[in-house]
């Protein structure tokens, strides 16, 4: 039996994971020029980082021909959480100092990073996952299926 | 990244006295008996390998969640790199779901289908493919030696601070405990360890992260004092570059879905069902044991550049020192012994998936079949932990170098593969192939070339990084040269499984 062609979500995730992954190679490819990395090796990777999991996690949460359509708003959210977290770290003038304002008791930038990379994903994406289980990932009757043909294979 | 995990190989301080010690044997205690309890529920290999795929929510939360590097070498590393050193747990905040979404859900229904024990095993399933299935044994093989070596040193190094009873001693004893429980419980006694210290440690991290912000007059003020006196260390990235901080992070978080320790663990979950709770309990567990690695590292640069605490000797030694500073003794003891435990039982669910590639993988990739199957895996796990032990004795600072790759080993092998493989139908048993064998011989050879001072990377590149971009680049190119061999290459019940 020839494979099932992807559906377009498939197509769209895998086209992420590579694409992300030769901008996260040129990214390390840059850092081999003499004078060091340059400015915008990291940005390829402050992007292709969040886009090669949104990639890997659309592809994982995809179901046979349905896509992932449920679950598209948290997986952009949490995509361009980290998207935008990165940027913003890269982007911010690195201006800390004794004075500066602390959200939550760290500067700007690191706050962003701790916050907006470390809390904010682990909040939204467990619970989109836990909401969405019974009708997207594994209901009841995936799982009788799969005993049954478990049985019959013995 | 090399330097970040030899840090547990240096010496701790001794903290030997009578409250430190009565505690550490109080916690041995409780492991070793319930690694006779253990024992006694271990009948078959199934229970051996898998645990009798009867474990629930609350053990598989609790199971492999962090290791000693977590409360000793990570607030270390923060304390001589600044933030950049959190880009190693940062990613735990996607790695649950994206585990639970890529693998867990489709590795746990092929053990159900097929009766899968090992990792390797669901890529046999996957690709038809004997060869594919030996191959990522032997790279979990590889990998899992360098890291029993490693955590066999560092089970000294901690043992020896608790109990003064020499290095020598510290390994020996700590890997008998080891070997005792795992020859006789398999991973079923690691499991139920882990419960018991995972818990205990979740509670000790929040009592220290409380004493640290008290002590500390809060988050706010430790990171004033910081910033007058070395604002850097609270940028995002450190000290480090901001390539070499992404480079952590994308290691740590694409490479989780290789890591075998804990992918193994899906196929153990009693119903598949209970996976709905899972990655949100797991995260949560996560973050609350991590406080300690944040706070620590935090809290000790603060109180030296307050001149409240006097400088670590080492960076190993800024969780000890803060500890013997600023909490009760009692705490400090619970601390250490549960960092001992922690490495104990990552020994143990090292030595059980080495003991599954050889007595179980590589028969399957030769053809044969192995009768006696129980004894051979507690056999193997002898020979594996006795091994580790003798490398971390004798072998100097070659066991510094086993300790570097096998994160990264584990992932540029295992996740295009499994992670990749098992989510597309397009993907090729060449393809498997070429990107494991891309992933072991990419990683060997730079992380040797790097050992050996041949070569040295620039800021910010890694051998892992490089041999996971590598591996995954190789898996797709081979497998869109070798398209017209996927025709049939997928079993109908997998194919099914890997459709939902």
């Amino acid at each position: 039996m020839p494979p099932t062609p992807p559906n377009a979500v498939k197509r769209a995730a895998l086209a992420a994971i590579v694409a992300s992954i030769v901008a996260i190679l040129i990214g390390y490819a840059a850092a081999f020029v003499p004078g060091g990395a340059p400015p915008w090796a990291p940005w390829l990777l402050a992007i292709g980082i969040p886009a090669s999991i949104g990639g890997i996690v659309v592809l994982g949460a995809s179901r046979g021909s349905s896509g992932a359509h449920a679950l598209t708003i948290p997986i952009v959210f949490v995509t361009a959480t980290l998207a935008i977290g990165f940027s913003l770290a890269l982007a911010l003038p690195a201006n800390e100092s004794a004075t500066s304002t602390l959200w939550l008791g760290l500067p700007a930038r690191a706050a962003i990073l701790v916050y907006g990379i470390g809390i904010l994903p682990a909040v939204v994406l467990p619970v989109a996952y836990a909401l969405t289980f019974d009708a997207h990932t594994l209901s009841a009757e995936d799982v009788d299926r799969v005993k049954r043909m478990a049985a019959d294979r013995e | 990244m090399n330097a970040h995990f030899t840090l547990l190989q240096t010496s701790l301080p001794r903290i030997a006295q009578p409250m430190v010690i009565v505690v550490g044997a109080a916690y041995f205690a409780c492991v070793i008996a319930i690694s006779v309890w253990a024992s006694r529920r271990t009948k078959t290999t199934s229970d051996f390998f898998v645990a009798g795929k009867g474990i629930g929510l609350v053990a598989m939360t609790a199971a492999a969640s962090v290791s000693g590097f977590a409360f000793i070498g990570g607030p270390g590393l923060i304390y001589a790199v600044g933030l950049g050193a959190l880009a190693i747990v940062l990613p735990a905040s996607v790695t649950n779901v994206m585990g639970a979404w890529v693998l867990a859900k489709r590795m746990r229904l092929l053990g159900e289908a097929r009766g899968l024990l090992t990792v390797p095993d669901a890529i046999g399933a996957r690709y038809r493919s004997p060869k594919a299935q030996g191959l990522a044994g032997l790279a979990i093989l590889v990998g899992v030696i360098g890291y029993v070596a490693t955590n066999a040193l560092a089970m000294g190094v901690v043992i020896n601070a608790i109990f003064g009873v020499g290095l020598g001693w510290g390994i020996w004893i700590g890997m008998g405990i080891t070997l005792a429980y795992s020859v006789a419980g398999g991973i079923l006694a690691g499991i139920y360890n882990d419960v018991f210290q995972g818990a205990l440690m979740a509670v000790a991290s929040i009592l220290v992260f409380v004493y640290i912000l008290v002590g500390g007059g809060g988050l706010g003020a430790m990171s004033h004092t910081i910033l007058i006196h070395d604002p850097q260390f609270l940028g995002p990235w450190g000290k480090m570059t901001p390539l070499a901080a992404l480079s952590l992070y994308f290691v740590f978080s694409m490479g989780s879905l290789g890591q075998p320790q804990g992918i193994h663990r899906y196929y153990m979950l009693r119903d598949p069902r209970l996976l709905k709770w899972y990655p949100l309990l797991k995260t949560f567990a996560l973050i609350l044991v991590l406080l300690l690695f944040f706070g620590v590292g935090i809290a000790v640069k603060a109180f030296v550049a307050g001149g409240r605490l006097a400088p670590p000797a080492t960076p190993d030694q800024a969780t000890p020192t803060l500890l013997l500073n600023v909490a009760p003794l009692i705490l400090a003891a619970l601390v250490f012994s549960g960092v001992a435990a922690a490495t104990m039982s990552g020994v143990n669910a090292f030595i059980n998936i080495g003991a599954a590639a050889v007595t179980h993988d590589f028969p399957i990739a030769l053809g044969r079949k192995v009768s006696h199957g129980l004894a051979w895996a507690r056999g193997a796990t002898a020979v594996i932990a006795l091994a580790g032990a003798l490398i971390a004795q004798f072998s100097g600072t070659m066991v510094a170098f086993l300790g570097i790759f096998g994160w990264g080993l584990f992932g540029s092998t295992l996740v295009p593969a499994l992670a990749i493989g098992l989510n597309w139908e397009g993907a090729t048993p060449a393809g498997a192939i070429a990107s494991m064998g891309t992933g072991l011989v990419v990683t060997l050879a730079l992380e040797t070339a790097s050992f050996f001072k041949v070569f040295k990377f620039p800021a910010g590149v890694t051998a892992s990084a490089v041999a996971l971009v590598l591996s995954i680049l190789v898996f797709f190119i081979v497998s869109q040269i070798t398209r017209s061999s996927a025709a049939g290459a997928i079993d109908p019940d997998v194919r099914l499984i890997m459709e939902m």
